[in-house]
């Protein structure tokens, strides 16, 4: 606005300056001047420091580049503006002082013609001097401290009319005048100390931009420094120098007009207000238009650098201003230095000291100002663009063009576009935190492959007398390269010595076998049945050849016995039978039609590695053909039974004191097969043995007999073969050997078979399943006297037998004749022993002990001398004794009939055989048959008295290994009532 | 000076870069515009220019707002010679997503990727 305002009124200026110079030097005649100068001098100074400041950071923030100089500008106009509100006060004065001016612009026109024309006459330097100053106050006023500067111009003025007045003194005085300028520059110089380095500050930013123009600084900086110098010896004012000094100043504006031709920084903005004095400087349009002129050809050269340089120029402006009022203040110190004379030095030193704080206090004001008018700015820039445009474009006339050339708008864009930027710099900056960037994956847009040659020229010749055809092996693998069979593998274990289940195998194997019998309940079902009916068969077929074979023996009358009504014979032709000597037979007690026989080892050596051990076959007697089950043990098996109910487990005592188990359920699969003959022969050994596992509960001589203890519930039903016995509880065996030591053992059986054999249960086989559990043992064979001792040695328990009726009572055969009667718990029974009819200790083995079938408290004792007893349980003598019916001969085996209550066998050591007929008679054996031609060593007796068939007889064993089935004639197998009465009758009479 | 600002730096999700439906878009007009053409080196920057300016149109119009789009046509002729094409970017993959159609025919073989960077 205030530029404006000065344009317009731009015509009269010249006038309005002279008239407030009159003013000023009315005012200055009053004897303000100096104090109201200093101030200024002072504010000036401060800004002075300020701009420098500033000009620091610029060069500090030389990065942010134009905008910020444009910035600077704009602060700088602001700081005017600041002013000019702090001397509105002044301006309104000044607005009156212009008025009555206007007033007397007129006369002073007239004045200024008739002073130019006297001046014309000769002092053209002089006056070219006050007009370069009247230009640089044109400046100064072009420049932002316009108002500021007011009353410096009125000073101008004042010195102008001053000059004017005393034209004369002047001329004559002119070196006076000069040195005395030359001092007032000198204060100013001290002033404006700072400024080339401002410039410097400037010109280093703008440096880059161009050779020259850092060349120019550079020039300039020297000329600056040149008189850095002067300044400092303003103090001593030694006459010579000041005159020297005056003389370069007093040039000063032509200088610094021909260094800013050179410089085009420089010489940018003289031009631009040199364009704007044109109008009423006449005499210095010459001038100024050359320096435009070479200005121009600088603008074009550096175009691009225009708006750094533009800003250079105003950064510079102040410097020239301060120049010009120097040049305006001298006379005021001039007058002063008239008043005071050489006080002023003095006066001038404290003037600094007061000025310095001065000069901080306002400083701060300053910054202050600035930060506000910063924060202002940024948001106003905009604003401001416009105007400031508008006001170069009112740059009068003939260099108006080059002003347009300057113009901002390039410079608009550029600060806009920097706007911009440092705005998305900024959005940039923020959106960052908030987000992640990262690398995508290489995301693959196209992969086309090249063509192989071989579809390369099929799709171009491929249709052209061709036929496609290809030949492919092995049709599934068409993708495969290598397309032979790919080798099997599979997984095998083995284990050696191979006797033991699982000698080799499939580790998958168990699982398939086990997902087998998942599938196949009914496979199982059709196998039991299977089995069960090809026993019928073989029953059947076998049946069907030994009544041929009976009939033939019928014919033959050598074979035939009297009591027999004909013969089974099972078929003991088997290589590893050959040559034993059946030691035992032995019939199921509940599955009548088993039969086993213990074969001791054979004494000579035969084709089959099994002369060291026994063998037990255990027979059907429906199947004479072959054993059903083959067991073997290493050493020599003394006695042997059946498990209660069905016959299912073996137990047998051997020679060398162990208990062995055999369970005859087990697969054939997991024990020693070995071909013999034409067959395949599978030999069990003991699923469970004692031997040396118990050997501190077992036996450690002989064991003459196992029994199984009866159930208690058994007095009622016989053993039958019940499905609970299979399935297993427990039952109780007791073993005897030779020193009287009775072991009862709990037979188990486990849950689950263990193919790898137990860690704990090393007498069970491995797979095994039944084994034996030590339950307690019995000291039985206790001397009735130690008289008794001594007259027959160390007693020996030969037999052991159970009351069916009681389980806990059982009768021991010794080797005294005598039975003796212990219950398990240590009580006592009432008959403590079964003795001979004349209660005689005698030195004769017990060797048989049996039960009768039908009249359980009955049993029949037979002895080594040959005689045989009838006992009732309840009785200590015996019911009868029969004495010498085997002629002293030892009895071997005794046997009740199963069929017939009153009629028992005997087997003599003799190979005699002896049936005795309680019913017919009671005093001697019905039957004697003599078997010489082949001695019998074993016989057991055997019958069924069931309803649909009725039969019964004799197993012999003979020498040879023979096993004999003898069927008793009907005779001696159909009982009759009477017989149970006479066993009763004979009872009573003996009691 | 400005306050602080607030930035919506997820789109919404009906707005969101969604690339089966741009390649929808693209698979549509390059199969308009180049089923049956023969490469002919004389018309196809023109045809790729004019394609990318068709995908980037429809895209736009496909409803992605605040999307910044970037649109690459490339055809090249089909003589069994093997090419490669793979991008990679930098951008904040929560947002930006791209959506690519190959079309090939004897004569020429056309890539259209379509870039989408979100306009925070």
């Amino acid at each position: 606005m205030v530029l404006r305002r000065e344009l317009g009124t731009e015509g009269g200026q010249v006038d309005n300056n002279v008239r407030r110079r009159d003013d000023g030097e009315r005012r200055q005649r009053g004897g303000e001047s100096v104090g109201r100068r200093d101030p200024e001098k002072e504010t000036r100074r401060g800004k002075d420091k300020l701009r420098e400041r500033r000009d620091k950071e610029e060069v500090d923030r030389r990065k942010e580049g134009s905008r910020e100089r444009r910035s600077e500008r704009d602060r700088r106009d602001k700081v005017v503006d600041g002013k000019r509100n702090d001397e509105d006060k002044e301006r309104l004065r000044d607005k009156e002082d212009k008025r009555r001016e206007d007033r007397d612009k007129e006369k002073q026109r007239e004045e200024r013609e008739e002073r130019r024309r006297h001046e014309e006459g000769g002092e053209t330097e002089r006056r070219e001097k006050q007009d370069r100053e009247k230009r640089d106050r044109h400046r100064e006023r072009d420049e932002d401290k316009r108002n500021a500067s007011e009353r410096r111009e009125r000073k101008h003025a004042e010195v102008k009319e001053d000059g004017e007045n005393r034209e004369e003194p002047r001329r004559r005085g002119e070196e006076r005048e000069r040195r005395r300028t030359e001092r007032g520059r000198h204060d100013e110089k001290r002033k404006h100390d700072s400024r080339p380095r401002e410039h410097r500050g400037v010109k280093e930013e703008v440096g880059g931009d161009g050779e020259r123009t850092e060349r120019d600084n550079v020039k300039e900086r020297k000329h600056r420094e040149d008189e850095e110098p002067e300044r400092n010896r303003r103090r001593d004012p030694t006459g010579s120098r000041r005159s020297d000094n005056a003389t370069d100043k007093s040039h000063d504006a032509r200088t610094e007009g021909e260094a800013a031709a050179r410089d085009p920084r420089a010489t940018a903005e003289p031009a631009a207000e040199d364009e704007e004095l044109a109008d009423y400087e006449d005499d210095f349009e010459v001038i100024v238009h050359a320096q435009a002129e070479d200005c121009n050809a600088w603008f074009s050269c550096f175009k691009s650098v225009f708006v750094l340089c533009l800003h250079a120029v105003l950064a510079q402006k102040p410097d020239y201003e301060e120049d010009f009022e120097e040049l305006d203040e001298s006379p005021d110190e001039e007058e002063e230095k008239e008043k005071e004379g050489s006080e002023v030095l003095e006066e001038k030193e404290e003037l600094t000291a007061e000025r310095r704080k001065e000069i901080e206090t306002i400083q701060k004001a300053m910054d202050e100002e600035n930060q506000r008018v910063q924060s202002r700015e940024i948001s106003s820039t905009e604003e401001e663009r416009p105007r400031r445009s508008t006001g170069s474009e009112k740059t009068p006339s003939g260099d108006s063009q080059r002003g347009k050339f300057i113009d901002f708008v390039a410079a608009k864009q550029r600060e806009v576009s920097e706007k911009v930027a440092s705005k998305q710099k900024k959005r940039s900056t923020e959106l960052l935190r908030l987000i992640d960037l990262d690398f995508s994956t290489t995301a693959s847009l196209l992969d086309l492959p090249p063509v192989n040659e071989y579809d390369m020229y099929i799709r171009t010749f491929g249709t052209e007398n061709t036929k496609q055809a290809y030949v492919q092996c092995n049709e599934d693998n068409v993708d495969r390269d290598i397309q032979t069979e790919e080798t099997e593998v599979c997984e095998k274990w083995t284990q050696h010595p191979p006797e033991h289940h699982g000698a080799c195998g499939d580790p998958n194997l168990s699982r398939e076998a086990q997902d087998k019998s998942e599938m196949s309940f009914d496979s199982r079902r059709l196998a039991t049945f299977l089995r069960s009916a090809s026993q019928v068969m073989v029953v059947l077929l076998e049946e069907r050849r030994a009544d041929r074979k009976s009939l033939e023996k019928t014919k033959s009358p050598t074979d035939s016995m009297s009591f027999s009504d004909g013969s089974l014979l099972l078929n003991t032709q088997l290589p590893f039978l050959y040559g034993r000597r059946v030691s035992l037979l032995h019939f199921s007690p509940a599955q009548k039609h088993i039969v086993m026989s213990v074969h001791r080892p054979a004494g000579t050596p035969s084709a089959v590695r099994l002369d060291g051990c026994s063998v037990i076959c255990i027979w059907n007697i429906w199947e004479p053909s072959s054993p059903q089950r083959v067991l073997i043990y290493e050493s020599e098996v003394q006695c042997c039974c059946f498990s209660p109910g069905k016959a299912e487990l073996v137990f047998a005592g051997t020679s060398v004191g162990s208990v062995l188990l055999w369970d005859l359920r087990e697969d054939t699969e997991g024990h020693y097969g070995l071909q013999v003959g034409e067959r395949d022969w599978t030999f069990r050994l003991p699923t469970f043995s004692t031997d040396a596992v118990m050997s501190g509960s077992g036996h450690l001589s002989s064991v003459t007999s196992v029994e199984v203890v009866p159930s208690s519930s058994s007095s009622d039903v016989p053993l039958l073969a019940s499905e609970d016995e299979s399935s297993g509880p427990a039952f109780h065996l007791a073993s005897l050997d030779e020193v009287g030591v009775l072991n009862f053992w709990v037979v188990l059986e486990l849950p689950k078979a263990n193919e790898a054999g137990s860690p704990t249960d090393l007498g069970l086989r491995p797979g095994g399943k039944v084994k034996l559990l030590h339950s307690s043992v019995l000291l039985a064979a206790e001397r009735d006297s130690q008289r008794d001792a001594a007259r027959t040695g160390p007693l020996q328990t030969l037999r052991l037998k159970f009351l069916p009726t009681d389980c806990n009572r059982f009768l021991i055969g010794t080797n005294v004749g005598l039975v003796n009667h212990e219950t398990s718990h240590g009580l006592k029974a009432p008959p403590r022993f079964y003795g001979f009819q004349e209660a005689a200790v005698q030195p004769v083995d017990v060797t048989s002990i049996r039960f009768s079938p039908f009249r359980r408290h009955l049993f029949l004792v037979g002895c080594g001398d040959g005689s045989i007893r009838l006992h009732a349980a309840s009785q200590q003598r015996p019911v009868s004794e029969w004495r010498n019916s085997t002629s002293g001969e030892p009895v071997v085996s005794l046997e009740w009939n199963q069929t017939r209550p009153s009629v028992f066998c005997v087997l003599d050591g003799a190979s005699n055989l002896h049936i005795w007929d309680l019913l017919r008679d009671d005093s001697q054996p019905v039957v004697t048959e003599k078997l010489l031609s082949d001695r019998v060593t074993a016989m057991s007796a055997f019958g069924d008295s069931g309803q649909q068939h009725t039969y019964s007889g004799v197993a012999l064993a003979h020498e040879s290994g023979k096993i004999e089935m003898q069927y008793f004639t009907r005779s001696l197998t159909v009982s009759s009532s009477e017989e149970e009465e006479k066993l009763e009758s004979l009872v009573t009479e003996a009691f | 000076m400005e306050g602080s600002d607030t930035y919506l730096i997820r789109p919404n999700h009906q707005f969101k870069f969604k690339p089966a439906i741009v390649k929808e878009c693209i698979r549509e007009i390059v199969r308009e515009r180049l089923s049956g053409m023969r490469y002919d080196p004389e018309e196809v920057p023109e045809l790729s220019r004019s394609l990318a300016n068709c995908i980037k149109d429809k895209v736009k119009n496909a409803g992605s707002d605040r999307y910044k789009l970037v649109v690459q046509v490339v055809i090249g002729e089909q003589r069994g010679q093997g090419v490669k094409m793979s991008s990679r970017c930098l951008w904040d993959a929560d947002t930006d997503n791209y959506a690519e159609d190959v079309f090939i025919n004897d004569s020429l073989f056309c890539v259209a990727a379509v870039f989408g960077t979100y306009y925070y």
